[in-house]
């Protein structure tokens, strides 16, 4: 970890004026669309990709004389690993992610255009097991949650979906766990921790080395025992649509992965499917960083823009104006909540890089984490 | 076995654009170029790094160049040959994309996540076994539900046999290994160093009844379908349900195939863009074409893996049973684990005679390669995908060196446990060959197969390599060969390694005749041809 920003700040510094000059030449077209448009290139969270790719936000972005291009990364390897001389711009899923990198590359500020619940992509089957288990319960707010704090106690005993009451629906001998990204580079494995860190640390957002401490025993084998997980959002989330409950039968997702395929209409949401949250859950707030002044001006452009604020919300994304994304959960007749109750804020990004650092110096000691 | 896949020719409409930036770039070019560029890196062009097991959807892949202006050049490397290639950084500035059937063992190389960027999945693949139906239906397999336990106490009393491919060399080999593994370790968590040892015994017993084995998927499956199923010793073969599937048309006896209720591992295909690369466009162009719902029901239909896309839903002949994803290492020393316990361990044990030309032609370079061939499969390759191709645990290895007349063979046997000892000795041997006289090619053969004709046999997995660098020039000719053959006691394959001015289509013939096959040094080094026979051995 360490050394890798060591290796970054050097390679930032040392190639700074080649990078200004590259960067400079790619602004001026020969890419291959038309001339009147500079380009933009930026580096993002997987799951963002299909916003950018859409024809309707690269004509709206035509429309303002830009052209985005994009390259996706896990938002904590955007932190860390990346190459950002080859980018105007970084997008990652979190506010933390985005202060170290506004740091690190002295940017003058950011932009948070729209944001997402952390929610759990699971199956109908799945919902009546673990309620039947008391995991899951109603909120009171119309959906369904999945309590933390049992599902710590059972991710506790090492159960097994074969050992819970009654469970003929899914009698699989692996253990009851949540899929997730890979913790050492995605956010959305990041953001899972966030939440899970609060429970164990007695409903309380982690705040000292002390509680890093205490909590990382209790919440490392939620990501070990998976056993390998992939590096970005969308990964795990297509396994759930393709493969489905066999694979998957419950993954972290962002709430916009699943409300984008719903206002789609595209049948990937298929009847048995189910959208629930962890209780309590976090808020992903997508935010970008801008290197250069055309970045900033997409950046400024998401966020201001009534234009893109309807595009975004057919991504799924939560927008400053509640209104838009209330509309297409009303016009789709989707099952999404309007809001949240039980929200908490993650840890600050030292507290969670401590505790992630943690997880992951059990990945390279080989230790049994667990039980 | 040569990279390149030959598609139609297309030219894109911005070819002036095109070139003239290409010439503005050509002086930045030649600077930062590592040289060793392959031909044919033109800005449509996709070099792509691929596991063999993709090959057959070259096919399509030529129509990317009309549809999407993509021309697809694949060429392949084994599993960990090229998690290696690309981990440490030989695949930069040659290749622009990996497709390998996984991406999990790469994934587990420190640094090696840095190389990739964006990764698209493209379609599914479980790892099952396919069992002839007679045997099938002996078991009750094809009824009723099987699980991996199920599958491991048939094989310990003897009641069928099967094939897979090497885990060290090819990724169906591999996920066959960290499934049965994962599933009769019973923890339901992830692999750790201590559930590999105490599963061992098991999984001596599973393996066992594997009498097949292969370097990769596709000469598996010609293995299995030249054998014919009538009689034939190997009732199936653990691998990719789109092999086992495509294989169909090819039995006198159709296979059925058993889906173990207790979980696979699955491949997922994902097309990977390498972080070096500048043709993120050309990528994202064949990556998106590759997920239109026309190109994934023609992959279902042409290939017979399952569709990615939501959208297209897999047909029946897939099945309906819901499988259950078995967990996959985390960490890489338990996949490391698990492959060095297969080889030195729980697998039968290899049997392996490696008949040598030391004629005369050999002096020089010829005779030092085929030195350092030997000495990197007693432990003097350090990779990682070295040491697994070294000379096993329980192997007995014999060399046949030759010129005018085949030498007296020489007979090692490395011990269940320090090898060193014995590798040092194997070693010093092949230090000690020096070239002269003539070339004995059939004559050293046919001494190599009347040594095994000499032994009980048993059921070691039984192979000759044939290394030559020359035409037959003493004793007798490929035709008193191919006679003999066919009347020898012991029937096992030969691999043969064309090297320096070997006689290619005679060499073949063998490789043919003995159901081998036969692998070309004479571009690349005889090191890594001995490397890739040995996923055969």
């Amino acid at each position: 970890m360490k050394r890798w920003i060591g290796v970054g700040l050097a390679l930032l510094l040392g190639v700074a004026v080649v990078a200004a000059v590259v960067l400079g030449n790619r602004g001026s077209g020969g890419g291959g669309g038309p001339a009147a448009l500079v380009t933009v290139r930026g580096v993002i969270g997987s799951e963002k990709k299909p916003f950018f790719d859409d024809p309707g936000v690269r004509a709206a972005f035509a429309r303002h004389g830009l052209r985005v291009e994009v390259d996706t990364a896990g938002s904590r390897e955007i932190a860390t690993s990346v190459d950002l001389r080859k980018y105007d711009f970084a997008f990652p899923s979190s506010v933390p992610a985005a202060e170290k990198i506004k740091q690190e590359r002295g940017a003058t500020r950011v932009y948070s255009p729209f944001y997402s619940p952390m929610a759990i992509a699971t199956f109908q089957p799945i919902v009546d097991v673990l309620a039947k288990a008391g995991v899951v319960r109603d909120s009171g707010g119309g959906y369904q949650v999945l309590d933390l704090g049992k599902f710590l106690g059972l991710v506790a005993k090492g159960t097994r979906w074969d050992a819970l009451p009654g469970n003929t629906a899914y009698p699989a001998r692996k253990r009851v766990l949540l899929t997730t990204t890979d913790i050492r580079t995605s956010n959305s494995a990041a953001m899972y921790l966030a939440a899970t860190s609060y429970v164990a640390n007695d409903d309380d957002v982690v705040s000292s080395s002390s509680q890093v401490a205490t909590v990382a025993p209790i919440v490392a084998p939620l990501f070990l025992d998976q056993g390998y997980s992939e590096s970005s959002s969308e990964a795990p989330f297509e396994d759930y649509l393709a493969i489905g409950a066999g694979k998957t039968p419950m993954v972290v997702i962002y709430e916009a992965q699943y409300a984008s395929r719903l206002f789609a209409a595209d049948g990937a949401i298929r009847p048995d499917m189910r959208l629930i949250y962890p209780s309590p859950t976090v808020l992903s707030k997508h935010t970008l960083v801008p290197f250069t002044d055309k970045a900033a001006e997409v950046g400024r452009l998401l966020q201001e823009d009534p234009a893109f604020a309807r595009l975004e919300a057919k991504y799924g994304f939560r927008t400053s104006d509640p209104r838009v994304f209330a509309g297409l959960v009303a016009s789709s007749k989707a099952p999404i909540p309007a809001g949240l109750v039980d929200v908490v804020e993650p840890p600050t990004y030292e507290h969670l890089e401590r505790l992630i650092s943690t997880i992951q110096q059990r990945y390279l000691a080989g230790a049994r984490p667990s039980s | 076995m040569r990279p390149g896949t030959r598609l139609t020719r297309h030219v894109p409409r911005r070819v002036t654009a095109a070139a003239a930036a290409a010439l503005l770039l050509l002086p930045l070019a030649a600077c930062g170029g590592s040289g060793g560029e392959p031909e044919g890196n033109a800005p449509d062009v996709l070099r792509v790094l691929a596991g063999s097991e993709v090959k057959d959807l070259e096919p399509l892949l030529a129509k990317a160049a009309d549809a999407v202006g993509v021309k697809v050049r694949l060429s392949y490397a084994g599993t960990l040959d090229g998690a290696e290639e690309v981990a440490n950084g030989g695949a930069d500035g040659r290749y622009d994309a990996t497709w390998f059937s996984s991406n999990r063992y790469l994934s587990l190389i420190d640094g090696a996540s840095a190389k990739l960027s964006t990764q698209t999945k493209v379609m599914v693949s479980p790892v099952v076994l396919g069992l002839r139906r007679a045997k099938a239906h002996e078991l009750g397999w094809d009824t009723r539900r099987v699980t991996w336990a199920d599958i491991a106490t048939a094989a310990g009393q003897h009641r069928f046999t099967f094939g897979m491919t090497n885990p060290a060399s090819s990724n169906s080999g591999f996920s066959a290994l960290v499934g049965v593994t994962a599933a009769l370790s019973d923890a339901g968590e992830a692999l750790d160093k201590s559930q590999i040892e105490s599963v061992t015994p098991q999984l001596t017993r599973f393996f066992s009844a594997q009498t097949l084995t292969a370097g990769s998927s596709g000469w598996l499956a010609d293995a299995y379908a030249r054998q014919g199923g009538s009689g034939g010793s190997v009732d199936g073969l653990i691998n990719y349900e789109s092999v086992l599937l495509g294989l169909a048309g090819r039995l006198k006896e159709p296979l059925t195939l058993v889906y173990p209720s207790d979980g696979v591992v699955t491949a997922d295909y994902p097309l990977t863009l390498l972080a070096s690369s500048p043709k993120k466009e050309l990528y994202g162009k064949l990556a998106a074409w590759l997920r239109t719902p026309a190109v994934q029901r023609e992959i279902m239909t042409t290939t017979n893996r399952r569709p990615i896309v939501p959208e297209v839903r897999p047909d029946q002949r897939f099945g309906g049973a819901q499988l259950l994803e078995l967990p996959f290492p985390n960490r890489r020393s338990a996949a490391d684990e698990l492959i060095s316990a297969y080889l030195n361990q729980v697998r039968r044990p290899s049997r392996t005679l490696f008949v040598l030309d030391t004629s005369g032609s050999m002096e020089g370079d010829r005779i030092d390669a085929l030195k350092q061939a030997l000495a990197a499969l007693t432990g003097a390759d350090t990779s990682v995908s070295g040491q697994f191709s070294r000379f096993r645990n329980r192997e007995t290895v014999t060399l046949l060196p030759f010129s005018s007349a085949p030498a007296t063979p020489q007979t090692f046997t490395v011990p269940d446990r320090d090898a060193t000892a014995v590798l040092g000795r194997i070693r010093a041997y092949g230090d000690a060959l020096h070239a002269f006289g003539g070339t004995a090619i059939y004559d050293s053969l046919r001494s190599a197969y009347e040594t095994l004709a000499g032994e009980r046999s048993n059921d070691d997995f039984t192979s000759v390599v044939l290394m030559t660098d020359g035409e037959n020039t003493d004793g007798s000719s490929y035709d008193d060969f191919a006679a003999y053959y066919r009347t020898a006691r012991r029937k096992v394959p030969t691999f043969v390694v064309l090297f320096g001015d070997s006689d290619v289509g005679e060499m073949r013939q063998v490789a043919q005749l003995t159901g081998g096959a036969a692998f070309d040094a004479r571009t690349g080094s005889l090191a890594s041809a001995f490397k890739e026979i040995r996923g055969y051995q």
